[in-house]
């Protein structure tokens, strides 16, 4: 808290001349005096006669009537509001940890299967692979849909995705370029085009 | 284990958009005429056509020539062609459906000899219900060196000890476990003993990521 001057406390207090206070302290006695003033003097009109005019206002409009109600709502989306928030900076620092949680962190979420659904688990070791993705018949044989990922940089690949049951025939694809059928996939199909290449089958379990 | 990113992509429904839709900007512009071809083929025979779609998307994915592109998809245009046939015969009394058709396609194409494929499904599931899993289980059987014979009827009696769908595929990993079992066991030992387990074949364990995400769609 600001000390004030002991000369300008005693000039409030009336027990010195206002006039023998420096310059800087008579202006300051000048404007204290006025806030004074103003404080002790009733103001025009009451809190009380202002709230019951504003009431008085609005029963002018016909509470019945949808154009009033519309306008009253606009009013009162409209006029400006003074919100006072208080916040402890232990919950405001919580608060913006989960923010930053939700915001920052992958989008990832527990996806129960439904009834015709089941999860499949991708899992493939691809040391010093730069991406590796997996690519079949579930996602329309389109890249970029289910991409693995190695966060312990240890070249295990993992992956997990909800599919509907059934078979599914599918790829790894490392680095962008290299087609590799799932080395523990235990199911594998020719993929009929002719070249002797086979695709790693899954069978989802419901 | 690491958690996966998640998104949950839009999945556009497949029977919104015609094959050629689908397949515009995916497949090379000189496969697409004879493709569209071979679907219109498959529609005039009432064949499914998605597995062709599939076939085409995986070639133009894969950048197969445009050559071997069209030949890869109308291979598979004669399996269903086969795989139809099969059914008919097997189960001339029932509707022929497309998943039944699209099942021993891909049965056939993991090798089963058709004869076996007739006959497990002559002795079938009921009405409604995919031969899928037992055509994959007899696969698996066969892929892992039982003889197809033997594990056709070990599956023809899991199925009528009532183990149907999954509960089948079940069968064949409990005859790959007893066949891996210490020791050795001949096939035709670890065939006996699981028929011994029927129908109490251990359950596989499903896969229980702490996360997934939802299938990455068409169009997506």
């Amino acid at each position: 808290m600001t000390q004030i001057d002991p000369r300008l406390q005693e000039a409030l207090d009336g027990e010195r001349d206002p006039a023998t206070l420096p310059a800087g302290l008579r202006e300051a006695f000048a404007r204290l005096s006025e806030a004074a003033q103003l404080l002790r003097d009733p103001p025009a009109v009451s809190v009380a006669e202002r709230v019951m005019a504003e009431i008085r206002l609005d029963a002018t409009v016909p509470a019945v009537s949808p154009l009033g109600a519309a306008r009253r709502l606009v009013t009162w989306l409209s006029r400006p509001r003074a919100v006072t928030l208080r916040l402890r900076p232990a919950w405001t620092l919580a608060l913006a940890a989960a923010l930053a949680a939700i915001v920052l962190l992958p989008i990832e979420q527990s996806i129960a299967p439904k009834a015709h659904e089941g999860i499949a688990q991708f899992v493939g070791h691809f040391p010093g692979a730069r991406s590796v993705e997996v690519v079949g018949s579930f996602n329309d044989w389109r890249r970029g849909a289910l991409p693995l990922s190695d966060e312990d940089h240890d070249g295990i690949w993992h992956g997990a995705v909800v599919l509907p049951a059934g078979q599914h025939e599918y790829m790894f694809v490392v680095d962008g370029e290299r087609w590799v059928a799932d080395p523990l996939a235990g199911r594998y199909v020719d993929d009929g085009f002719g070249a002797g290449r086979q695709n790693a089958l899954l069978i989802v379990r419901p | 284990m690491r958690l996966l990113l998640a998104v949950a992509l839009a999945t556009a429904p497949l029977a919104a958009q015609s094959p050629h839709t689908r397949l515009e900007g995916r497949v090379p512009a000189a496969a697409l005429p004879g493709i569209d071809s071979l679907i219109e083929q498959a529609v005039a025979e009432s064949l499914p056509t998605e597995p062709l779609v599939q076939k085409a998307l995986e070639g133009g994915a894969k950048g197969i020539p445009v050559k071997r592109l069209v030949n890869g998809v109308r291979h598979g245009l004669v399996q269903l062609r086969d795989a139809r046939a099969i059914v008919s015969r097997a189960t001339p009394a029932r509707v022929t459906l497309d998943g039944d058709v699209a099942s021993v396609a891909a049965a056939l194409a993991r090798g089963l000899d058709p004869q076996l494929v007739e006959r497990l499904l002559a002795g079938a599931p009921p009405p409604g219900e995919s031969p899928g899993p037992v055509l994959h289980a007899a696969a698996d059987l066969v892929t892992h060196g039982f003889p197809a014979d033997s594990a056709a009827d070990l599956l023809r009696t899991a199925q009528q000890d009532g183990l149907r769908g999954s509960r089948l595929l079940d069968v064949a990993v409990a005859a790959s476990h007893e066949l891996q079992r210490e020791g050795g066991r001949t096939p035709m030992e670890a065939l006996t003993r699981v028929r011994a387990m029927l129908p109490n074949v251990p359950v596989a364990t499903p896969p229980h990521p702490r996360t997934v995400t939802r299938r990455a769609g068409p169009g997506s």
